[in-house]
């Protein structure tokens, strides 16, 4: 590239600035810093901190409740995402499908949308209400004769996480049935009028036609679902002690981190090896579902 | 056109750039932040009224108590704008918030500090303001010395504290009378002076009631009663230190769980409340009673007296409930303050400190009633309806206390014990209160263990699982402490 066609982009880079300088110093930079201090014992309570090599990271494989937190997040997402994904791939075939020809699509549409629109925090405190031992589901199963006397729900490790599993599902298939929605519109009617002519069935069209289709949406919705899954953190946080109880049922790997950065000194050093962890871990996985799902066609061409 | 277009992308760049700039700037004045914006020549409107001539004082807290006494600061210095930020500490919110915000421009002045980690920001060197010259006013005020050794390190006072918090046991008379045939507080603390005979007096309770009334609200009812008679406090030498009376504390709950003495709610949750109201209901919904409430002194204002009547009206305790020292002497909570060093308004801050925490006349106001919400909106009538000050806060000067103690003979807060002057008999037991035990990992150590005692009351493996995932926690939480 030579000076006159710098000069002809010139509006292009002046344009890409504001993005660029904004990501260097609110997206770089606090990575670089966060994998700065995974290296040294910095903390809150004190002012001076020393390099100390790999030892956070040691930590972290030694004490058994990292992988708890890793194996948790990674079970709490995988159990929320196939049913998300499943359901609101079938409710947006039924609502673009023109056979079918629903009626009121924007208000089922609105109404599945709508749970993503509140507020974690006032989910979680709903559901704390609702399972507490005192609480209305307490009351209900008993009066009706379904249990014979209350149960600690909220103490149970296997009720709070299948309670975290399905509000992440309540809270984001909604999103997701947005998102596929507005694929499956974009694709090209004919395509399916001329498979139609062929005598071709539904199941046909949908593998044949949608899923191939759809494919650069569904790498959006499983790597933005994944990148968010790791990073689950409001719900676990706020549905029972912030600590991942009962038995670090749903302790995950923001929990952790922030249980490292909350305790008593602040160790912020050791929560970012927390932190570099579950990027990388993301980052990789990331990588993988671009690779898996890749356009191989396109490298035949 | 062109021309403009390349104008405002500039315009729009530099502006960026200055924002950018100015907010990770953690260690220069907070002027330093406000400035940036201001370049871009938008919100320039904005930083007008905050340059009024008033000296502003940031102040944190975890609750709204704090706020009363800013207003009343405010109604006496009329120069200067107490600015009351309050963060809740259910899980710890308030704590996080606070380290994330101390050393940048945002930190506050003066910092509310609960019992169970005033230690660890009076123990680091880094954070709180030396406010020793204040020891004198302390002194001659006759400040308990447990309120002023917490808020000591190495002989430099940080922190100090408007309350002293010894422990009480508070019971329904009414219950007391129909299962002990007597509701006088002398008897009944001879029926419950020590873990034995409560055990004993929650069989009793069990058996003449039906198991329809709980001895205890809820487990974590004995968590302070039995930390406060710990030998030796939770970390020696980098080493954590598993004291008899922590064994003694899950022996307990468990019998009382066991045995159906305990009501099973969660301590701070709705049905423990609603067992202070008479309003609790079992999931078939036959009523429950709850007979006694480990509380401290700050318990019977702030905690029993609002919830005594129940949302709905229905149901009201009020008079129906006496107070005695109960099977162990304890304490439990308080509230310091502390300056944070390198403030600029740190000579503001000791004042108002010495107002909140010293001064005699704030004090009494403070526990007797006087700041009530007509006397805070006169002074600023922005404030919330429910903002006042209950009479009844335990004071932590001696010098008040003993001239106030007589005027609680006939006051509201002793017909809501049925006549009794809760205010002499915590005068009584203030000054044999001991904080030597508490250290500044107490609130993480002691949350850690919530979960582990909760599993194993529910009959969710054995004691020693109980152990080892506690000290799993722990390990995740205190990198440097040698866990046996």
């Amino acid at each position: 590239m030579n000076l006159a066609n710098l000069k002809r982009n010139y509006y292009g880079y002046l344009f890409l600035a504001p993005f660029v300088i904004a990501f260097l110093i609110f997206g770089l930079y606090p990575i670089y810093n966060t994998v700065a201090l995974s290296f040294t014992d910095t903390t809150i309570m004190s002012k001076t901190s020393h390099f100390v090599g790999f030892k956070n990271f040691e930590r972290l494989f030694a004490d058994d409740i990292f992988m708890t937190a890793v194996k948790n997040t990674w079970l709490i997402w995988i159990l929320n995402f196939i049913p998300q994904l499943g359901i609101a791939m079938l409710l947006s075939i039924w609502f673009t499908n023109s056979r079918l020809n629903i009626k009121g699509v924007g208000i089922w549409r609105t109404i599945f949308y709508l749970p993503n629109l509140l507020v974690p925090a006032a989910v979680a405190a709903l559901f704390f209400s609702l399972f507490s031992y005192y609480g209305p589901v307490n009351q209900f199963v008993v009066r009706a004769g379904f249990i014979p006397e209350a149960l600690q729900f909220l103490q149970d490790a296997t009720i709070v996480r299948v309670l975290v599993v399905f509000i992440q599902w309540w809270m984001w298939f909604g999103q997701t049935i947005i998102i596929l929605m507005a694929g499956m519109t974009s694709i090209p009617i004919p395509l399916y009028e001329a498979a139609m002519v062929d005598g071709a069935t539904s199941s046909q069209m949908f593998n044949r036609i949608t899923l191939p289709l759809l494919k650069p949406i569904l790498i959006y919705v499983f790597v933005t679902s994944l990148v968010g899954g790791m990073q689950m953190f409001d719900i676990p946080y706020l549905l029972t002690d912030g600590r991942g109880s009962p038995r670090s049922s749903i302790l995950t790997n923001n929990i952790l981190m922030y249980l490292k950065f909350s305790s008593s000194k602040g160790h912020i050093g050791a929560a970012s090896s927390v932190g570099v962890l579950i990027f990388v871990m993301t980052s990789l996985c990331a990588l993988a579902i671009f690779y898996f799902l890749r356009d191989r066609d396109q490298q035949s061409q | 056109m062109k021309r403009l277009s390349y104008i405002l992308s500039v315009l729009v760049a530099l502006s960026m750039l200055l924002a950018a700039c100015g907010t990770p700037a953690v260690n220069e004045a907070p002027a330093a932040a406000t400035d940036a914006p201001a370049m871009t020549e938008v919100p320039a409107a904005t930083d007008a009224p905050a340059s009024t001539e008033k000296t502003v004082l940031n102040v944190w807290s975890f609750t709204n108590e704090i706020n009363t006494m800013t207003v009343a600061f405010e109604g006496k210095h009329p120069d200067v704008d107490v600015k009351y930020t309050l963060i809740p500490m259910t899980n710890g919110e308030y704590q996080t918030k606070l380290k994330a915000a101390l050393g940048t421009a945002d930190a506050p002045d003066v910092i509310a500090l609960e019992a169970a980690f005033v230690k660890e920001y009076v123990e680091s060197d880094d954070i709180l303001a030396d406010i020793s010259d204040l020891i004198p006013a302390a002194e001659a005020a006759k400040t308990y010395p447990s309120v002023l050794g917490v808020g000591t390190n190495n002989g430099v006072l940080k922190a100090l504290s408007y309350q002293a918090t010894p422990g009480a046991l508070f019971y329904r008379r009414s219950l007391a009378k129909e299962y002990f045939g007597t509701d006088d507080p002398a008897e009944i603390q001879a029926l419950l002076a020590d873990l034995d005979k409560f055990t004993a007096a929650a069989e009793v309770i069990k058996e003449k009631s039906g198991g329809n009334t709980y001895m205890v609200g809820s487990s974590g009812d004995f968590q302070n009663p039995f930390f406060s008679n710990r030998a030796q406090p939770w970390i020696v030498d980098e080493t954590l230190v598993v004291d008899p009376m922590v064994e003694k504390y899950i022996e307990t709950a468990k019998l009382f769980r066991d045995n159906g003495y305990e009501a099973q709610a969660s301590q701070w949750g709705e049905g423990w409340f609603a067992g202070m109201n008479d309003s609790l209901v079992d999931a078939e919904g036959a009523p429950k009673q709850v007979f006694s409430y480990f509380l401290p002194t700050w318990g019977l204002p702030y905690v029993l007296a609002p919830n005594a009547k129940s949302a709905d009206g229905a149901h009201d305790t009020s008079g129906d409930w006496g107070v005695i020292t109960g099977p162990l002497p304890y304490q439990w909570g308080g509230t310091w303050m502390g300056a944070v060093q390198g403030t600029p308004n740190l000579e503001l801050a000791k004042e108002f400190i010495t107002f909140a925490t010293i001064d005699e006349e704030n004090l009494t106001n403070w526990a007797t009633g006087v700041y009530t919400n007509e006397f805070l909106k006169a002074i600023d009538p922005s404030i919330p309806d429910d903002q006042k000050q209950a009479a009844g806060d335990f004071v932590s000067s001696q010098v008040v206390v003993e001239k106030i103690t007589a005027s609680f003979d006939d006051s509201d807060l002793s017909k809501f014990l049925g006549g009794q002057n809760s205010y002499g008999g915590f005068a009584a037991a203030a000054p044999s209160v001991n904080s030597e035990l508490m250290t500044g990992s107490d609130d993480a150590i002691q949350r850690a263990l919530n979960d582990p005692i909760a599993q194993y009351l529910n009959g969710e493996g054995t004691i020693d699982d109980l152990w080892a995932t506690w000290k799993d926690a722990l390990r995740v939480e205190f990198p440097d402490l040698t866990i046996n």
